[in-house]
C-alpha cells in the first residue's frame, strides 16, 4: 500500500456554536489506496458521516473545519478554490447518502438532473451525449428500462431504484473514490444485499474505491477490504477486515460487533405452542381475507386501477402464542394489520375473534371487545400526543371502557405504570423529554391497562436502540407469562423475530407464503422467497445460505398488475415453467406448518406427495 | 396528452357547476331582499296597476325557478344577461319616475354595458399588476436569498407596512400629496393614461407586499431543501442551481399568489375606481348596486365567479407544468 | 441516523426523529414566537393602542360625536392655530377627532374580532370534520367551500348589504361568510396529517369515536398552527370592515366608525386634510401590530413544520 489515492491526516471539525464540547473529529488520520473498499464503522453518534461529509470539504456551519488536511491524489480538498472543489467533487470523489430521494429535484427527471450534472462536472459535452452517458451507466446499473426510468420523476422510483441512480451520480463523471454513507439504512433486505453486491460489481469492473460508512457491521463484512472504527470522533482501531472481526483490540470495536444480530447463534424462545396448544380453538383467525383498493387512473379520462393489498391471507394465531408476521416494504402487512385490528373490513373472507365472525360484531359488540384486544405501535413519538400527560394518554382506554371513578382509575393507571417499568410520579407531567424506550412503556401501558387477550405489535421495537430493546422485550416475556397474552408481531427485523417468536409467518405480496414454527422457518426455510430473506439478512455469524445462490434479483411486481402464476416466481431461483402458469396455495407441512410453493426446498415435506396434475389444478 | 385533456374536462365541468350554483345563489339572494323591481323601475308615483302589469311583462310573478332557468337560458344560449334597469342605451342613469313609458328596448343590454367599461379596467389592472410584479420580483428574491439578515427583515418589515395601509386611505394621501399640494398627476375621473397613475400606482401598493412577501419565503424556502443544500456537493454551479431549481421551485407558490392576487383584483378595482371616481367596471359594479339595478349586479356577479374558477383552473394547469407531481 | 446496530432492517424503518417532536406543535410555536423581535413589537404597539383606547374612554370619557361649533376645522397639534384640547383637531362639526379615531378604531377591531372569532370556528368546523372523516362528507364539504368561495367577497358583501340595512351583526355576518372557508380549508389540510398520525390509529383501536378523537386529540393539535391565519385575518377583516364604511353600504353616519371618518374627511381633504388621513394613520398602526405579530407567528409556524418534515 504504497500508492494514496486518499490521504486524510490530523482532520479536526469542532462545532462552533459550542465551544466547549469535545470536538466532532479529533486528529483524524487515515488513507485509501486506489480501488480499496474501506468501511468506517462507528455507533451513531461516533462522527462518522461528518467524516464522509468533510472529506468532499463539505462542513456547513455550526460545524467548522479546525485543523488538519484531506488530500486527493496530492490535491488538497479542504483548501480548494470553488472551482477547484467543483472539479474535484464532481470528477474525483463521489457522494451516495441514506437519503437519495433528498439528491434530487422532486419536480425533474431524474436521468435529465443527472446529466445536468455531468455536463456541469465536464464542460463541452452536449446534452445528447451526457444522457447517452446516463443511459450507459443505468444500465451497468442494473436498472430495467433504463431509458424509460431516466424520464421519470424521482417520486416514481422505489427506495432501491432512487438509491441506484443516486449512485450513477456520484459515479458519473468517472470519480476515482465513492464514499457511500448508510446507503443501505433505508432499504429492504434483499434491496439492501443488491446494492451491496452492486458495489462490489462496480469495483471489480471500474476499479473505483469505495469508503463505506455504515453502523451495521454485518453490511460491510464481505464488501470490506479494511475496517476503520471511530468512537467519539477518534479512530480507535483499524485493520483488515477478517482480522478485525474476529479480534477487536478496543472495547467500542468490541462491543460494535457484539451487538451485530444473530440469527443462528441465538436460540428460538421457549415455545409455547406445545402441539396441543396449536389444536386449542384459536383465538384470532384470519380466513381467505383479501382487501383491494380502488386508486383512479390518473392518465385516463376515467377509469381506476385495483390495487391488490391482501390476496387471501390465510392464518390462525392460538392463545397465549407469540406470531410475528414478517415482510419486505409493499407486502400488505400495514393493510393486514387495519383488518386484524378491525379498522377496515376485508371485502372477503373473515376475521374470527375466539370465534366470533367480527363482520357480524354489532357496533356495540365490537366496541365493547376492542377492550379485548390492543395495538402497540412503532412511532414513540407519533403515538402519543404531545399535549396530553402521560396519566392522561393511559387512562383515556379506561375512560373509553370503564365506569370507574377519577380515583379507582388513577390508581389503576398508576399501578399499570409501575408494571411496565414507569415511574407513577410521571402521571402528571407531558412526554417531553422521555426517552424512545420510556414512550414505548406508555405505549405499552394504554394497551395493557385494559387486560387484553390479545395485543398486537406494530413494529414496536424497531424504533429502539438496543440498549432499549432488550429491556423492553423482557419486559413483553414478563407480561405474556404473567397474564397469558397473545402477541401478533409485525416486524421487518429477522434478527429480532427469532428472539421473540414461537412461530412466524412470511408474507409476500399480500400472501402468507410460509408459516411455520421458529425453528423450522430460521432452520428449515422451504419457500424460496424466506431462504432469500434469510440470505439476505445481515447477520454477523456467516449465513447458512449462500446469498450469490439464494438471492433474488429484481424487486417485486406491482401489486396492481400481478402474473398469472406464483407472484413470486420472475425472482425465483429454483422457478420453472409451471410456476408462471400456476398459483401455488396454501399446503400443510409435515412440520404443522404451512407453505405456499409448488416446488418446496425440502421436497417431501408435504402432508401428501402430490403430483404435478394436482399443482396445476391447484391453480 | 390524454391527462391535460382529462384534466381540462374534469375542472371546465365542476367549475361550470360551480358557477351555476353562484348564479342561483345570489339570483336568490336578490330575489328573496326586500325591494320589488317593477316598482322601482314604474318609479315611486306610478298607481298599482301600472307596477302589476310591468311586473307581468317582466316574468317577475313567475315561479321563482321558472324565473331562474329563463335567466340561465338566456345566458347559455344567446349570452344574454338581461338589461339594465336602470341604464339606458347611452349609458345613463335614467331612474324610475316616468310612468309606464319605459319598455324594455330603451334599456342598456348589460352586456354591452360591462363591454363598454371593461377596457378601462383592464387598464388599470394591468398597470398596476405589472408594476407590483415588477418591483416585488428582484426586492422578494433578494430578500429571500439573504434570509435571515437585515436585508429580509427591512422587507419584512416595509412589506409589513404597505400590507397595513388600507387602498382607500392611501389613495387620499397620493391624491392630497401629489394632485393637491405638488399638482403633478390628475386625480379624480378619466380623461387620459395620465389619469391611470395615481390608481396604477395605489392597485400596485395593495399587491406588492404579498408578491414581496411569497417570492421572499418561497426562495428561502428553497434555498433550505435537501436538494439544492446538496446540489454545490454534486458538482452544480451557483448560477445553475438558482436558475434551475430554486428559481422554478419558487415558480409554484409566486403562480399560487399571483392566482389569489387576480381573484382579488376585483375587491381592489371596485375599491379604487370608487375613490378616483376612476369609471370602470368596479365603479358600475358600486353605483349597481347602491342603484338597486339587478341585472347588472347578478351579471357581474356570474361573470367573475366564472373569472375566478377560470383562473383557478389556470394556476392549477400552470403549477403542474412546474411541478408534475401535484395532481392536477 | 438511527441507531441500527442489532436491527436487521427488511423494510424501512420510520426514523425516530429525537427532541424535534416532543413537544406539541403548539407550544413550540409559541416559543419560538415569543422570542420574534417582530411579535415584541407588534405586541408592544398594540398594546399602546389598546392602552390609548382604554384611557379615552374611561378616563377622560371623552365623547365622539359632541359638537362644538367654534372650534370646527382646528388644525392638529403643531400646525398653526392647533388647540391642544383637540390633538388631532377637529372635523367640520368640531368634534375631537382624537376621540373620534380612537372609537372608531374600536368598533373596526370588535367586529374583526367577532368576525374572525365566528370565521375561526365555522371554519375549523367544517375543515376538521371533513379532514379527518375524509370520503364523500370530505368531498361535499369541500364542494360547497368551493362555491363559497367563487363568490368574491366583496360581491357577496355588496349584494347582502346592498339589499338590507347594515347592522353590526350583519356587517359581521358578511365578513363571517367570506372568511369561513379560508379556515376550513387550512384546517382540512392540518385534520388530513393528523388522520394519519399513529396516535390516532391508536384511539381508534381503543374504539374512541371520530367525534372525541376530533376534539380531545386532532383539534389541540391542528388548530393552535392557525393562530397567524387567525391574526393576519383580523387585520385584513378590518380593512374589509372600512372599504365597506367607505363605500357607504357598511355601517351609517352618525357612527364614528373609521370608513366612516375617512370617506366624511375626503369631502374637506383639500382644506383640512388631517380629518381623513389621521385616524388612517391609528388603523394603520394597529394593523401594522396585527401584521407584525401575525408575520412572527407565521415564520415560527414554518419554521415548526419544516424542521418536523
Amino acid at each position: 500500500m504504497t500508492e494514496k489515492l486518499l490521504s486524510v491526516s490530523e482532520l479536526s471539525v469542532a462545532n462552533a456554536a459550542r465551544p466547549g464540547d469535545a470536538p466532532i473529529l479529533d486528529h483524524v488520520s487515515f488513507d485509501v489506496a486506489p480501488g480499496e473498499a474501506l468501511a468506517i464503522i462507528g455507533r451513531s453518534g461516533a462522527g462518522k458521516s461528518v467524516l464522509g461529509r468533510s472529506l468532499m470539504g463539505w462542513t456547513e456551519a455550526p460545524l467548522t473545519v479546525t485543523g488538519g488536511s484531506v488530500s486527493l491524489g496530492g490535491e488538497e480538498v479542504l483548501e480548494a478554490a470553488p472551482d477547484a472543489l467543483r472539479r474535484i467533487r464532481g470528477t474525483g470523489i463521489g457522494y451516495v447518502g441514506a437519503d437519495p430521494t433528498r439528491v434530487f429535484d422532486p419536480t425533474l427527471p431524474v436521468g435529465r438532473q443527472i446529466a445536468e450534472k455531468y455536463r456541469a462536472v465536464r464542460p463541452g459535452v452536449s446534452m445528447k451525449e451526457a444522457l447517452e452517458r446516463v443511459h450507459e451507466l443505468f444500465n451497468l446499473v442494473r436498472i430495467p428500462e433504463a431509458r424509460h426510468r431516466m424520464e421519470e420523476l424521482p417520486s416514481k422510483y422505489s427506495g432501491g431504484m432512487i438509491q441506484r441512480a443516486a449512485i450513477v451520480d456520484a459515479m458519473i463523471g468517472e470519480t476515482k473514490l465513492v464514499i457511500a454513507d448508510n446507503v443501505t439504512q433505508p432499504l429492504d433486505v434483499t434491496v439492501a444485499a443488491q446494492i451491496i453486491r452492486l458495489f462490489q460489481d462496480l469495483r471489480e469492473r471500474l476499479g473505483t474505491a469505495f469508503i463505506f460508512i455504515t453502523s451495521s457491521v454485518p453490511t460491510i463484512k464481505d464488501f470490506a477490504d479494511r475496517i476503520v472504527v471511530m468512537d467519539k470522533g477518534r479512530i480507535v482501531e483499524s485493520g483488515p477486515t477478517r482480522q478485525l472481526l474476529e479480534a477487536p483490540q478496543t472495547e467500542a470495536s468490541g462491543q460494535l460487533i457484539a451487538q451485530s444480530p444473530k440469527i443462528w447463534g441465538t436460540t428460538a424462545p421457549e415455545s409455547l405452542s406445545a402441539s396441543d396448544e396449536l389444536n386449542r380453538p384459536a383465538a384470532l383467525s384470519i380466513t381467505a381475507v383479501r382487501r383491494t383498493y380502488k386508486v383512479p387512473r390518473k392518465d385516463k379520462l376515467f377509469g381506476s386501477v385495483f390495487v391488490q393489498a391482501v390476496r387471501g391471507a390465510d392464518f390462525d394465531v392460538y392463545p397465549g402464542e407469540s406470531l410475528a408476521i414478517v415482510g419486505e416494504s409493499g407486502c400488505g402487512k400495514s393493510t393486514l394489520m387495519r383488518l386484524l385490528t378491525w379498522l377496515e373490513e376485508p371485502d372477503d373472507g373473515a376475521v374470527h375473534f375466539h370465534g366470533k365472525n367480527v363482520g357480524t360484531f354489532t357496533k356495540k359488540e365490537r366496541f365493547d371487545l376492542r377492550a379485548q384486544l390492543q395495538l402497540v405501535l412503532q412511532d414513540p413519538y407519533g403515538s402519543i400526543p404531545a399535549h396530553w400527560t402521560i396519566g392522561r394518554t393511559i387512562s383515556e382506554s379506561l375512560r373509553l371502557h370503564s365506569d370507574l371513578g377519577g380515583k379507582a382509575r388513577r390508581a389503576r393507571v398508576e399501578a399499570t405504570m409501575a408494571e411496565v417499568g414507569l415511574d407513577p410520579a410521571l402521571y402528571d407531567k407531558l412526554p417531553s423529554g422521555l426517552s424512545a424506550g420510556q414512550r414505548q412503556r406508555i405505549n405499552v401501558a394504554r394497551a395493557i391497562v385494559l387486560e387484553p387477550t390479545v395485543l398486537l405489535l406494530d413494529e414496536t421495537f424497531s424504533a429502539l436502540d438496543p440498549m432499549e430493546q432488550t429491556p423492553l422485550i423482557e419486559l413483553f416475556r414478563t407480561l405474556q407469562r404473567e397474564r397469558a397474552i397473545t402477541c401478533i408481531f409485525i416486524s421487518h427485523d429477522l434478527a429480532l423475530v427469532r428472539r421473540v417468536a414461537s412461530r412466524v409467518a412470511v408474507m409476500y405480496l399480500g400472501r402468507i407464503v410460509e408459516i411455520g414454527s421458529n425453528e423450522n422457518v430460521f432452520g428449515r426455510p422451504l419457500h424460496p422467497y424466506t431462504r432469500a430473506l434469510l440470505s439476505a439478512a445481515p447477520t454477523i455469524e456467516a449465513s447458512p445460505y449462500d446469498p450469490g445462490e439464494c438471492l433474488v434479483d429484481g424487486e417485486p411486481p406491482s401489486p396492481i398488475r400481478l402474473p398469472k402464476g406464483c407472484a413470486f416466481a420472475e425472482r425465483c431461483p429454483v422457478s420453472r415453467p409451471e410456476c408462471l402458469e400456476s398459483d401455488p396455495m396454501l399446503r400443510n407441512t409435515l412440520a404443522r406448518g404451512r407453505i405456499a410453493c409448488h416446488f418446496p426446498l425440502a421436497r417431501g415435506m408435504l402432508e401428501s406427495a402430490e403430483t404435478k396434475e394436482e399443482i396445476s389444478r391447484v391453480g | 396528452m390524454i391527462a391535460t385533456f382529462s384534466f381540462l374536462a374534469r375542472r371546465l365541468s365542476q367549475g361550470a357547476l360551480i358557477v351555476f350554483l353562484a348564479a342561483l345563489i345570489v339570483f336568490t339572494l336578490l330575489r328573496v331582499g326586500p325591494g320589488d323591481p317593477a316598482r322601482m323601475l314604474a318609479g315611486g308615483l306610478s298607481d298599482q296597476a301600472s307596477v302589476d302589469a310591468l311586473s307581468e311583462k317582466m316574468g317577475l310573478n313567475d315561479p321563482f325557478l321558472v324565473q331562474f332557468g329563463k335567466y340561465v337560458g338566456g345566458i347559455v344560449l344567446h349570452g344574454d344577461f338581461g338589461q339594465s334597469y336602470i341604464r339606458s342605451e347611452s349609458g345613463l342613469s335614467v331612474g324610475g319616475g316616468h310612468g309606464d313609458d319605459q319598455t324594455r328596448s330603451d334599456r342598456a343590454d348589460v352586456l354591452s354595458l360591462l363591454g363598454s367599461r371593461l377596457p378601462l379596467s383592464l387598464g388599470l389592472a394591468l398597470a398596476g399588476l405589472g408594476l407590483a410584479l415588477l418591483v416585488s420580483a428582484p426586492i422578494g428574491i433578494y430578500a429571500g436569498l439573504r434570509a435571515g439578515k437585515w436585508q429580509e427583515s427591512l422587507s419584512i418589515m416595509g412589506s409589513s407596512l404597505l400590507v397595513s395601509m388600507p387602498s382607500f386611505w392611501i389613495a387620499g394621501l397620493l391624491v392630497l400629496l401629489i394632485s393637491i399640494k405638488l399638482k403633478w398627476l390628475p386625480a379624480v375621473g378619466y380623461e387620459g393614461p395620465r389619469y391611470l397613475i395615481l390608481p396604477a400606482i395605489v392597485l400596485a401598493i395593495e399587491m406588492a407586499p404579498i408578491f414581496i412577501r411569497t417570492w421572499s419565503s418561497a426562495i428561502s424556502s428553497m434555498t433550505r431543501r435537501d436538494f439544492v443544500r446538496v446540489a454545490p456537493v454534486r458538482g452544480l454551479g451557483q448560477r445553475q442551481i438558482f436558475s434551475r431549481h430554486v428559481l422554478r421551485g419558487a415558480a409554484v407558490p409566486f403562480i399560487n399568489t399571483l392566482g389569489v392576487m387576480l381573484t382579488s383584483l376585483i375587491g381592489s378595482l371596485l375599491v379604487i375606481e370608487f375613490v378616483f371616481d376612476f369609471p370602470g367596471l368596479g365603479k358600475l359594479t358600486v353605483e349597481a348596486v347602491l342603484q338597486r339595478d339587478f341585472p347588472l349586479v347578478q351579471a357581474i356577479a356570474i361573470i367573475i365567479s366564472a373569472f375566478f374558477v377560470l383562473v383557478n383552473i389556470a394556476v392549477d394547469f400552470v403549477s403542474g407544468l412546474f411541478d408534475p407531481r401535484l395532481d392536477y | 441516523m438511527t441507531s441500527d446496530i442489532s436491527t436487521a432492517p427488511l423494510a424501512a424503518p420510520k426514523p425516530a426523529l429525537p427532541s424535534t417532536r416532543e413537544l406539541a406543535m403548539g407550544k413550540r410555536i409559541w416559543l419560538a414566537t415569543r422570542s420574534s423581535p417582530w411579535f415584541l413589537l407588534g405586541a408592544g404597539l398594540f398594546g399602546l393602542l389598546l392602552l390609548m383606547a382604554l384611557v379615552s374612554v374611561f378616563v377622560f370619557q371623552v365623547d365622539p360625536t359632541k359638537m362644538n361649533f367654534v372650534d370646527k376645522f382646528t388644525p392638529p397639534i403643531f400646525s398653526e392655530g392647533a388647540n391642544p384640547a383637540f390633538p388631532l383637531g377637529t372635523d367640520q362639526l368640531g368634534r375631537d377627532m382624537l376621540s373620534r379615531a380612537l372609537v372608531g378604531l374600536q368598533i373596526t377591531f370588535l367586529i374583526g374580532l367577532a368576525a374572525t372569532a365566528l370565521s375561526f370556528v365555522i371554519g375549523s368546523a367544517v375543515g376538521l370534520y371533513a379532514g379527518f372523516v375524509g370520503g364523500k362528507i370530505d368531498q361535499l364539504l369541500m364542494r360547497v367551500v368551493d362555491i363559497q368561495m367563487s363568490i368574491p367577497p366583496i360581491i357577496l358583501a355588496i349584494t347582502i348589504l346592498g339589499l338590507a340595512r347594515a347592522t353590526p351583526a350583519l356587517v359581521i355576518a358578511v365578513l363571517v361568510l367570506a372568511t369561513w372557508p379560508n379556515y376550513a380549508r387550512l384546517t382540512r389540510a392540518g385534520a388530513l396529517a393528523e388522520r394519519g398520525q399513529e396516535y390516532v390509529r391508536a384511539a381508534r383501536v381503543l374504539g374512541a369515536s371520530d367525534i372525541r378523537i376530533i376534539l380531545l386529540m386532532v383539534a389541540p393539535v391542528a388548530l393552535p398552527p392557525m393562530a397567524f391565519a387567525a391574526v393576519f385575518d383580523l387585520a385584513r377583516m378590518m380593512i374589509f370592515e372600512c372599504v365597506l364604511d367607505f363605500l357607504g353600504i357598511g355601517l351609517q353616519p352618525p357612527t364614528p366608525t373609521l370608513g366612516v371618518i375617512i370617506a366624511d374627511g375626503r369631502k374637506y381633504l383639500i382644506n383640512a386634510w388631517w380629518i381623513a388621513v389621521l385616524p388612517g394613520v391609528f388603523l394603520m398602526l394597529l394593523l401594522l401590530s396585527l401584521n407584525m405579530m401575525g408575520t412572527a407567528l407565521e415564520r415560527a409556524r414554518n419554521a415548526v413544520f419544516e424542521g418536523a418534515k
